[in-house]
């Protein structure tokens, strides 16, 4: 498009009273309607459709101002002022799913960024409590040095802050033995829409104590959690630790630091494992051989984390994206695999004992360990893992290019079967978005073993050119197209309550079944006037009239392409 | 709903053979359009995270908390300017959300690392960008360029001044004669009073070391490093291609330098000038060159200081040229050193506020940022000092222990050498 013909993005103010009033609450310093300041908190980056409306420069996706509040009482505040007003609200971390519609109406950002402390860590109770912007590399190096840890870390381990990943995810590399962020949460404080405060678990009694998830009472925590968004605000929220046997800090990489100047050489990127930790990488012949193996481990009762990794492999390992290109073009990584993540946490023959048993279990199933004697070059090249099976750092390597729709069933272990079948039809009628889109068809979709292997999940994902509206669009097609063939071949669709993000939560009522009627009694009975997070779990009636019909017709045409009904 | 078939797309962003000093901003359009949102530009490296307290690593977010301090903050600026999504209608903000960068490299290194983008580049694109289009740089940052224009130096200081540090010194005029190594002294050391003694006890160290040293005497000109990092091209490349003419004429083989401003400019941003020369020389800072000269006993280090101090990684010698261990080196070779690292080092230490401008145009910020900088010194090392070895970032945390009359001790290293070494200035 020529410059002269591009119009430009019209920005949406608040009246100015209503700035005012909040600005009397944060003060002047923490408000802000600038418009390039606002730029900075609209285009959004895990959810294709809003990269689109940035293409298509809908104004909708600009936030009318930013607030920064400091304590849950200045949250507090800002809601109020939001509820008399009526103005829409959205508590932003990082904004990385800060996805659906933002309405039509002028809408306010409550960014988290100044609460960001950890409030208290109890070492007897194993518990520790901390404000809404901590992330999880904050917390485990406080906790390592109390001998201590939360378990792992999501793959962005400093993007995710708990308060955000109790509102939307929480997986980490080891949920096997630790399980997800949701079962990990012992309570919440949070700022519900109409200004009042929540308090879950056993400190809803002052002085009580925070130690155990359950108050008196419905469980209100359970009621909040999931989903993108809850029905409030989170400004405390308080997780147990575990017990932490790899010393005080994580080891530093033998090769030194990087300089911008040689910040690719793969030498920054080999960590040793820490102390009283092993990682062993195994390759299996085939989907089927890696599943039983992975299910005979996990029900052995050995090991921290177990999953498999894919394709994901080339982008977390390689340092450049061309790298990873021809490393998934190349196949560099075994198309089967699994790592697995063994810790001496009573003491170092724990070690021993847990490594006899792990190769009882690969040697009887045929899978071969990647070793000093067999494929060497992979070993080498997969060692970032060394420190990413504890705390995620490189692993976010994997939005390099655009993370624009994903799938997360869940289910016993074949649900990674079902899913290569169900990608592999998706690739055939859409085609690719991206060469790496293809992980999971022609080999491991990232299986991720969880609670004890109970259950697994396998992930697949697209990653279109995020300059490119129409293969964006695409992308978004694939992850509806995903949701419909799930419901449709009763594979639960959603890792925590992944259906909990609209139009899918109205436009898929098999689930629930019709959840969205449920869900809309529960926000009206917090959000009496529809002001938290708009476009967050389920929609209002007003919110459906604002969006753009091509949405429901896409999910539509979703639903009649696998054989489900029109949803009117 | 129809589903477009597109052709596969390799990888988004796309590579160029153009210098950096040729480079538009439409030319990082993929980039910014890419930028994951990961936050790794805030904070330190993950393996790196020690503490809670000291997890964030770009100064500008840490203080003023909006994400457009962030390097991430100048990719969606930058994406938005390119796309004409706004016109300048926030042209004052949107310039202190450019310039309170210090160009520390911080977001740089991690988002190269993660992402393989580059949002401090971005940044200076954008810098030029405004400065093309009327907006910056900063008015305080007009006074700097216009001295250099005038008078070959930022610091409104006569032509005659500059080789004044070197009056009881002999040294070789290399505009005069040959000799192997040209100390280029840069401007803030050669013409700051508070920094001239550093410049005597670097002659004196290397001439006592053997090294036949010349200087510029008063041709010598500015690096143009703080011109460049403002975003004035059109003064920066005339600049450096000025000074290659001339430090290629010396015919020295070694050039040393006092400054990582002038080193980084020398070393990494003159080849990315279109048009100008190559320097033939090879490029030192002065604690590589120290470093080599006590590792081959060219230096003896015989008298005792007994003290424990702590290193600050000057950001343009550190992350930018990967200058981390010849300074470790040295301060352990000093008799009666204790030294301790703080909790944030090398590629993830915590810049002065001193680099980029944002001194010049935003003092409350540096010094907010020196402050914090001290700080960490204090609680994560217990040392007696901080010893450094960059003039903006000496004179930036010296004011602040100044002002506040703290019992931190600050130290060139330079000048510890030359008193290990029996050489400095009494
Ligand atoms: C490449 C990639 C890899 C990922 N890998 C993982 C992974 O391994 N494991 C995993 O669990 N997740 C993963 N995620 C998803 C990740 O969980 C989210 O991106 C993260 O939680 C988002 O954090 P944020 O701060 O950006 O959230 P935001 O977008 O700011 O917030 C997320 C949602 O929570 C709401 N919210 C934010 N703060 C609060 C609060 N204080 N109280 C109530 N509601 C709030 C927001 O309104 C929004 O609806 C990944 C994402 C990407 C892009
Ligand atoms: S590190 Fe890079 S990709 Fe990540 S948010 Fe920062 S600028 Fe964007
Ligand atoms: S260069 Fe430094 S100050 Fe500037 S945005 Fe990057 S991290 Fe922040």
């Amino acid at each position: 498009m020529a410059d002269e013909a591009k119009k430009k993005v019209p920005h949406k103010k608040l009246p100015k009273q209503i700035y005012q009033a909040l600005e009397y609450v944060v003060g002047k310093r923490w408000i802000s309607e600038k418009r390039s300041l606002v730029e900075t908190y609209s285009k959004l980056s895990i959810e294709g459709m809003t990269y689109v409306r940035k293409h298509m420069r809908d104004a909708a996706a600009l936030p009318a101002c930013v607030v920064l509040p400091n304590s849950t009482e200045e949250v507090q505040g800002v809601v109020r002022v939001c509820n008399r007003f009526g103005v829409p609200f959205i508590p932003f971390t990082n904004g990385q799913v800060f996805c659906g519609t933002t309405n039509a109406e002028p809408t306010v950002i409550i960014h988290m960024s100044r609460m960001n402390r950890i409030i208290n860590i109890d070492a007897d109770t194993m518990v520790a409590t901390l404000e809404s912007y901590v992330d999880y590399a904050q917390l485990q190096a406080e906790a390592m040095k109390l001998g201590l840890w939360n378990g792992g870390t999501p793959l962005a381990t400093s993007l995710c802050k708990l308060s955000s990943q109790f509102a939307f995810a929480g997986l980490w590399q080891t949920d096997l033995k630790y399980g997800l962020l949701n079962r990990n949460i012992i309570s919440v404080k949070m700022v519900l829409p109409d200004g009042e405060i929540l308090e879950t678990g056993t400190r809803c009694l002052p002085g009580a104590g925070d130690f155990w998830e359950y108050g008196p009472g419905p469980d209100l925590m359970g009621l909040q959690r999931g989903g993108a968004g809850s029905n409030g605000i989170v400004t405390e929220i308080s997780v147990k630790l575990h017990p932490w046997v790899g010393g005080t800090e994580l080891p530093e990489v033998p090769a030194g630091r990087p300089s911008l100047a040689d910040v690719h050489d793969p030498a920054y990127d080999s960590p040793l494992p820490p102390d009283n930790h092993r990682l062993y990488w195994i390759e299996f012949k085939d989907l089927e051989t890696e599943i039983k193996t992975m299910r005979e481990i996990s029900h052995s009762g050995i090991a921290i984390g177990l999953n498999a990794t894919g394709v994901y492999s080339a982008y977390y390992c390689s340092q450049t994206q061309e790298m990873t290109w021809e490393r998934c073009k190349n196949k560099f990584f075994p198309d089967y695999n699994c790592y697995v993540i063994i810790a001496g946490i009573t003491s170092a023959r724990q070690i021993e004992y847990e490594e006899k048993v792990l190769k009882i279990i690969v040697e009887r199933n045929g899978g071969t360990f990647l070793s000093e004697e067999y494929k060497p070059e992979v070993l080498e090249a997969l060692k970032p893992w060394n420190l990413d099976c504890i705390r995620h750092t490189s692993g976010f390597r994997m939005n390099r290019k655009m993370y624009a729709s994903a799938w997360l069933p869940v289910g016993p272990f074949e649900v990674g079967k079902k899913t290569q079948q169900f990608w592999n039809d998706a690739l055939n009628a859409f085609g690719q978005c991206d060469i790496t889109d293809r992980g999971g068809a022609d080999d491991t979709p990232f299986i991720y073993a969880l609670q004890r292997g109970r259950f697994s999940f396998a992930e697949t994902d697209n990653y279109p050119d995020p300059t490119n509206p129409q293969e964006i669009t695409k992308a978004a097609g694939f992850g509806i197209y995903g949701m419909a063939r799930l419901v449709k071949e009763k594979v639960c669709p959603c890792l925590m309550a992944f259906l909990n993000v609209e139009p899918l939560v109205t436009m898929f009522p098999e689930v629930g079944p019709n959840q969205h009627l449920l869900f809309q009694k529960i926000r009206k009975v917090f959000d009496p006037k529809s002001v938290n997070a708009p476009g967050r779990q389920v929609w209002t009636e007003e919110e459906w009239k604002n969006t753009p019909p091509q949405l429901k017709g896409m999910v539509n045409a979703m639903r009649q392409m696998v054989g489900l009904d029109k949803v009117e | 709903m129809v589903l477009i078939r597109t052709k596969v797309s390799p990888m988004t962003i796309k590579k160029d053979d153009k210098k950096v000093f040729e480079r538009e901003l439409e030319d990082y359009r993929d980039q910014v359009w890419g930028c994951a949102r990961c936050n790794w530009c805030q904070n330190q490296w993950g393996w790196s995270v020690k503490s809670a307290e000291f997890s964030e690593i770009c100064p500008a977010f840490h203080e003023y908390r909006f994400f457009p301090y962030s390097g991430m903050g100048k990719m969606h600026i930058a994406r938005a300017i390119l796309e004409g999504d706004f016109d300048y209608e926030d042209a004052p903000e949107l310039a202190e959300f450019i310039y309170t960068c210090t160009t520390c490299g911080a977001c740089e290194m991690n988002c190269q690392r993660l992402q393989d983008k580059e949002p401090l580049k971005v940044n200076e694109a954008l810098r030029a960008r405004l400065v093309r289009d009327g907006i910056g740089p900063m008015p305080a940052h007009q006074t700097l360029i216009k001295s250099v224009k005038h008078y070959d130096n930022p610091w409104m200081q006569p032509r005659s001044q500059r080789d004044k540090w070197a009056k009881k010194i002999i040294l070789k005029d290399v505009s005069k004669e040959k000799a192997e190594t040209l100390f280029f002294v840069g401007c803030t050391t050669a013409l700051d009073s508070t920094m001239t003694g550093v410049a005597r006890n670097t002659a004196r160290l290397l001439l006592a070391a053997g090294v036949d040293l010349g200087t510029l005497g008063k041709d010598e000109i500015c690096c143009g490093s703080p011109i460049a990092r403002v975003g004035d091209r059109e003064t920066f490349i005339a600049l450096a291609k000025r000074n290659a003419d001339i430090l290629n004429k010396t015919g020295a083989r070694k050039i040393v330098t006092s400054c990582p401003g002038c080193y980084r400019a020398l070393l990494h941003d003159y080849p990315e000038v279109p048009g100008a020369a190559p320097i033939e020389a090879d490029i030192l800072h002065t604690v590589e060159y120290l470093d080599l000269l006590i590792s081959h006993g060219r230096l003896i280090l015989a008298n005792e200081i007994p003290m424990r101090v702590t290193w600050h990684d000057p950001c343009h010698l550190g992350r930018h040229c990967g200058i981390y261990d010849a300074p470790r080196n040295i301060l352990k070779a000093i008799p009666g050193i204790e030294f301790i690292e703080k909790e944030r080092n090398r590629d993830q230490s915590w810049c002065c506020g001193g680099g980029g401008g944002a001194r010049t145009a935003f003092p409350e910020f540096a010094a907010k940022t020196a402050e914090k900088l001290i700080h960490e010194a204090k609680t994560t090392t217990g040392a007696d000092a901080i010893v450094t070895c960059c003039p903006f970032c000496e004179i930036n945390i010296g004011d602040i222990l100044r002002r506040s009359g703290d019992s931190m001790k600050l130290f060139n290293l330079v000048d510890l050498v030359a008193q290990a070494a029996g050489v400095n200035e009494k």
